[in-house]
């Protein structure tokens, strides 16, 4: 498989998300409204967000206030200790939960505006997730796992793709398996393949290597930044190890649910020290 | 445990309460059927009780023998109105009347004949004494004359008529008017159980229904300050032989013994149907309970970590289904009551008035109820506690392992070992015939196929999903691969489907057969154009013999037979016998001799059907002995040998010769042949229109009719077996639901990487298809093995023909199909409905 493939570029198919129903319709109404200060280069961002649970002396603020960029064609890690908003902050941008207040933006879509119909056929379209556990349907095989959201939106599937994305992740051998056949490490690439697999404008990372010894979890990482600098894709991942954030090009540091500080061209000693000092 | 498990009821609410519907509904059931036959037997008590209040003593004939059937009446003769002067000469006697009793159908005022659907139309003699009478008149006065009658209030208000109308009645010989002098009740009531009554003075009552001189029974009452016992005495050395005198207790005692004996055979029929919507409740608990200690399996290890015995974990799990059962049983019990009182309310409403008595809740019904319903449930969860008692303690700190793959070989070996029991006791219960054996037989083949089902689960699960994996794309395959990924699951939610349809199509095929057998019977044994019957139904079937030969004089009419039936003895066992017209016999009846002759009916000679012949290994020519009610015994010759029709019956004699040996019989059809024209049929309708009372149908509507008979019979068991279909199918919806709540993560993940609501639903709808179809097919294939083995044992009770109804069969699996889509709605809803974050969350 030659390297140059990915580097044609990107949505040389019809892009699915153009044909897709809801959005456009959304869009028809005004529900969707482009940002006019979004940066042209965000794959996503958030401004303004705020999240809280709970009411009275109760009330907790799991996002105060977050406004954050994530750049197209960039790797970001984000950090913070528990309970710091990260994994709030990843739900709230990817539309599986929804801000108290302030707005996320995909692209320029306004999250916020779409219905649940529309949601999910962003998820399916234009993100790829990737979770610390379960990322597999345990009744479908590896092949048509990695196909699922393909399959879910009726589309064909991209065969080049697929067979660049599973040679990359060296999960060939193992397409006819299921998920109780493979090892945790194969699982999780699985699961990369099948976030990439419809050429997401985004993929959510959520502490992906959680589970991962630390062969699996480099390979992992090698991956994810392979696949930024070879086609560009985006990435937000969640993470708590130091080192993992080190393959990112940025790392945004969360505490009590604010932005607290920001990293370029993050090294794990660099990433380690700044968390030492936030955490003092 | 005990707090663990309370903890454990009230943290699973939702599951444990589907499964308690079905539980409920099979309790409802039986609890329903006991109170209301108990509240029937009791109304009858009391009303003949009332009846029967001033009645101290009955004389009447002694029983000759007791009729097969329902009821199993006892057959008397009536006794010379002579012994009434008798009666009345011995001292001590206070008042002594005749009674006569026998057919009387009123006609409305729009010329319909009333009917009443079962419940006799009797005829009696209005006894003017007031103190013996049953009757009670409300208005006007006793008939005095020949032409007067007094009407039931029952009948006078559903059809309009008052004191002083004219009503014609349908009687024995030609129809009459009658003046209606007076209206009157049975005690309380306004008709006797939905009976109607039409009361004549003595005489006119002995003219019209009985024989002049005779008198069905005297009713005394004993004088005051009498000694009983003495006047009882005393009437017994008056009476001539073969009467004799009872007293009103034992009359009353006799009455209500044989309406138990009814309502015996009706509350035993719909207990039958209660044990089996039990029964597939069964394997809805079970299912249900297999799943929770699969769900449990970490919660129960622990228990056992922190020191809980296997003892007190089995313990634990079978406490559970038994609060859950005693919930679902008292529940059911109250619905029960509330239904026997709706279902007696209903039948007042449909005519059939019953003198007011409160609902009957004996302490019994509390009891069966009870004990069944958490009987059944604590039975159903033995299986799955002694799974939760192999869960090892290191389940709880290790990685949840997937469903245990029981020991296959063993489970199976069992399986068969309880299908070929179950099929041996079926064929050994079809061949006796043992109805008891044929129900254990049957029920273990349900077992046992339940215990193989397991086994093709998976292929079959495969095979059925493709169609929909294809229709509905990755919904669809995804329904499939659920539906396969526990074999046991699926293999015990069909199940209980299973045994439902298994019922269903063993009664279609049993039916489609009868069906069949009927048209062929009615083929091979009537050769007349047309058939004339009563409408009524039941013991008074018959009408009045003026219609022969007025049928007979319609121009175009070539011959016409009558046939009568009734019960004698043979070789002291009770058999029906059938009497036909001998001269026209050729030209109306088809009788396949296969030994002598049929004219030796003419010479009072008795024909016997092969079957009979070679039960019994008599040939024509040989003498047997019989008795009549009547004419007391005799020794009949055996004149010829027909081939078995169930129409003809087993034993034949002339029409002649029937009539002198019996009093006062009814022609039950008349057989006419014509020249076929269609001119003749309307004219045969023409001139039998004074009698509303009668079908004239030709032969093929005549099968239409008979046909639409056994139809009208499959419909009430098919709305009977409905209930366990339902049950099953809260089986199917129960598991739906644990699974939703199951797989909860996986469902998350499906809906964040981009699977639609719409998507989920179909996901669901494909397994729950799945699963019902499955469940249809193997309960069609093994009722339809059922059916045919049911059909061949009855070969020699007329049901010649086997008919396999596949339309019908196809139409099971579809509706199957649909229920499966219906059972499938709320836990699709509720599974489209989970919150993505919350389901992903969840750990």
């Amino acid at each position: 498989m030659p390297t140059t493939y990915p580097l044609e570029p990107k949505r040389t198919k019809a892009t699915p998300w153009r044909r897709n129903g809801a959005i456009s319709r959304a869009k028809k109404r005004g529900a969707v409204a482009l940002t006019k200060d979004a940066p042209a280069s965000a794959a996503a961002h958030a401004v303004d967000l705020c999240k809280t649970y709970g009411s009275g002396q109760a009330t907790v603020h799991a996002l105060d206030g977050v406004d954050v960029t994530f750049d197209r064609g960039r790797f970001t890690a984000v950090m913070g200790p528990s309970g710091s908003g990260k994994s709030t902050l990843m739900h709230c941008m990817a539309g599986l939960d929804r801000p108290t207040s302030g707005h996320t933006y995909v692209g320029d879509l306004d999250v916020g505006s779409l219905d649940d119909k529309a949601l999910t056929q962003m998820r399916r379209d234009r993100i790829g997730f990737v979770f610390q556990s379960f990322n597999l349907v345990p009744t479908l095989t590896a092949g048509e796992n990695i196909t699922l959201p393909v399959d879910l939106a009726g589309e064909k599937v991209d065969q080049g793709w697929f067979d660049y994305l599973v040679g990359q992740l060296g999960i060939a051998d193992r397409l006819a398996h299921r998920p109780s056949e493979m090892s945790g490490g194969q699982q999780q690439r699985c699961a990369c393949a099948r976030a990439l697999i419809n050429r997401p404008d985004l993929v959510f990372a959520d502490e992906p290597t959680g589970n991962l010894d630390s062969n699996s979890t480099s390979e992992l990482l090698g991956f994810l930044r392979r696949s930024v600098d070879e086609f560009g894709q985006s990435i937000v991942m969640v993470t708590h190890d130091p080192r993992g954030a080190a393959f990112a090009d940025r790392v945004v540091f969360l505490a009590d649910g604010r932005v607290v500080d920001q990293l370029d061209e993050p090294t794990a000693d660099s990433v380690l020290e700044r968390v030492r000092k936030l955490g003092t | 445990m005990w707090n663990v498990t309370i903890k454990g009821l009230l943290a699973h609410k939702l599951r444990l309460a589907l499964t308690a519907l079905a539980i409920v509904l099979g309790v409802t059931f039986i609890a329903g059927t006991l109170v209301l036959t108990d509240t029937l037997h009791n109304t009858f008590n009391t009303l003949f009780g009332t009846i029967y209040q001033n009645v101290d003593f009955q004389v009447r004939g002694v029983a000759q023998f007791n009729s097969t059937g329902p009821g199993g009446a006892p057959v008397r003769n009536p006794i010379p109105e002579s012994v009434l002067a008798r009666v009345r000469a011995v001292p001590g006697v206070g008042v002594a009347e005749g009674e006569i009793q026998g057919y009387a159908q009123y006609i409305d005022k729009n010329g319909k004949a009333v009917t009443t659907g079962g419940a006799p139309t009797l005829g009696v003699s209005f006894d003017p004494n007031h103190e013996l009478s049953a009757l009670r008149l409300v208005s006007g006065h006793g008939p005095n004359t020949a032409n007067q009658v007094v009407m039931d209030v029952g009948t006078a208000q559903k059809y309009g008529f008052a004191v002083g109308d004219h009503v014609r009645i349908l009687l024995q010989g030609p129809t009459r008017t009658f003046t209606i002098t007076g209206l009157a009740r049975f005690g309380t009531a306004n008709n006797l159980a939905g009976a109607t009554l039409a009361a004549f003075n003595l005489p006119t009552a002995q003219r019209l229904m009985g024989d002049v001189g005779k008198l069905d029974a005297i009713n005394v009452a004993v004088a005051s300050g009498a000694n009983k016992d003495q006047v009882q005495h005393t009437i017994a050395g008056a009476l001539p032989q073969g009467v004799e005198v009872v007293t009103g207790q034992t009359v009353v005692n006799e009455a209500t013994s044989q309406i138990n004996s009814n309502l015996g055979i009706f509350s035993t029929a719909l207990l039958v149907f209660a044990f089996i919507a039990l029964f597939v409740g069964g394997f809805t608990i079970l299912n249900t309970f297999s799943i929770i200690v699969g769900q449990r399996t970490r919660e129960l290890a622990l228990l056992r970590i922190v020191g809980a015995s296997r003892r007190q974990v089995f313990a634990g799990v079978l406490l559970e289904a038994a609060i859950v059962g005693l919930v679902a049983s008292l529940i059911g019990l109250g619905l029960g009551v509330a239904a026997a009182v709706g279902l007696e309310k209903l039948l007042s409403g449909l005519g059939f008035t019953l003198p007011s008595g409160s609902v009957v809740f004996a302490a019994r019904t509390v009891i069966v109820a009870i004990v069944v319903g958490v009987g059944v449930t604590v039975v159903s969860a033995i299986s799955p506690a002694r799974r939760a008692v192999r869960i090892a303690p290191v389940a709880a700190v290790s990685e949840q392992q997937t469903e245990d793959e029981i020991s296959f070989r063993r489970r199976f070996t069992w399986g068969a070992v309880i299908t070929v029991a179950g099929v041996a006791a079926l064929a050994a219960g079809l061949a006796k015939p043992a109805i008891q054996l044929v129900g254990v037989g049957a029920f273990l083949i349900f077992i046992g196929v339940a215990r193989l089902a397991p086994a093709v689960a998976r292929p079959m699960s495969s095979v059925i999903g493709r169609p929909l994996a294809r229709l509905l794309g990755t919904s669809g395959k995804l329904g499939r691969e659920n539906s396969m990924r526990s074999p046991r699951r699926t293999a015990q939610t069909a199940s209980a489907l299973m045994v439902g349809l298994a019922l269903v199509s063993a009664i279609a095929v049993f039916g489609a057969s009868l069906s069949r057998s009927v048209t062929s019977t009615i083929e091979n044994a009537i050769s007349a154009n047309l058939v004339i019957t009563s409408t009524a139904k039941g013991q008074q079937a018959g009408f009045s013999n003026t219609v022969r030969p007025t049928a007979a004089a319609v121009p175009g009419v070539k011959a016409t037979s009558t046939v009568y039936q009734d019960q004698f003895l043979v070789e002291d066992s009770v058999q029906n016998l059938t009497g036909v017209s001998t001269a026209t016999l050729s030209q109306t009846v088809i009788l396949d001799m296969t030994a002598g002759s049929s004219s030796a009916l003419a010479e009072g000679q008795l024909l016997i059907d092969n079957n009979t012949a070679d039960s019994k290994h008599w040939t024509v020519g040989a003498a047997v002995p019989v008795r009549f009610a009547l004419t007391g015994p005799t020794t009949m010759r055996i004149g010829g040998i027909f081939k078995a029709n169930a129409l003809v019956g087993k034993y034949l004699v002339g029409s002649g010769f029937f009539l002198t040996h019996f009093s006062n019989e009814l022609p039950v059809a008349l057989l006419v042949a014509t020249n076929g024209s269609s001119t003749t049929e309307s004219a045969v309708k023409q001139a039998l229109i004074g009698y509303p009372n009668l079908k004239i149908q030709t032969k093929a509507e005549f099968e239409q009719s008979q046909q639409a008979q056994v139809n009208q019979l499959l419909t009430l068991i098919y709305a009977l077996l409905g209930l366990a279909v339902i049950i099953a199918l809260i089986g199917i919806v129960n598991t739906l639901v644990l699974s939703v709540f199951e797989r909860t993560h996986e469902i998350g993940l499906l809906r964040a990487v981009g699977m639609k609501r719409r998507q989920i639903r179909a996901m669901i709808r494909s397994e729950s298809v799945i699963l019902a179809v499955f469940g249809a097919v193997i309960g069609i294939i093994v009722g339809t093995g059922l059916g045919i083995a049911l059909t061949s044992a009855l070969r020699s009770q007329g049901l010649n023909e086997l008919a396999i109804p596949t339309p019908s069969l196809l139409i099971f699996l579809v509706l199957a199909a649909l229920l499966g889509l219906v059972a499938a709605s709320w836990p699709a809803r509720r599974a489209a409905k989970l919150d993505v974050l919350a389901a992903i969350a969840a750990e």
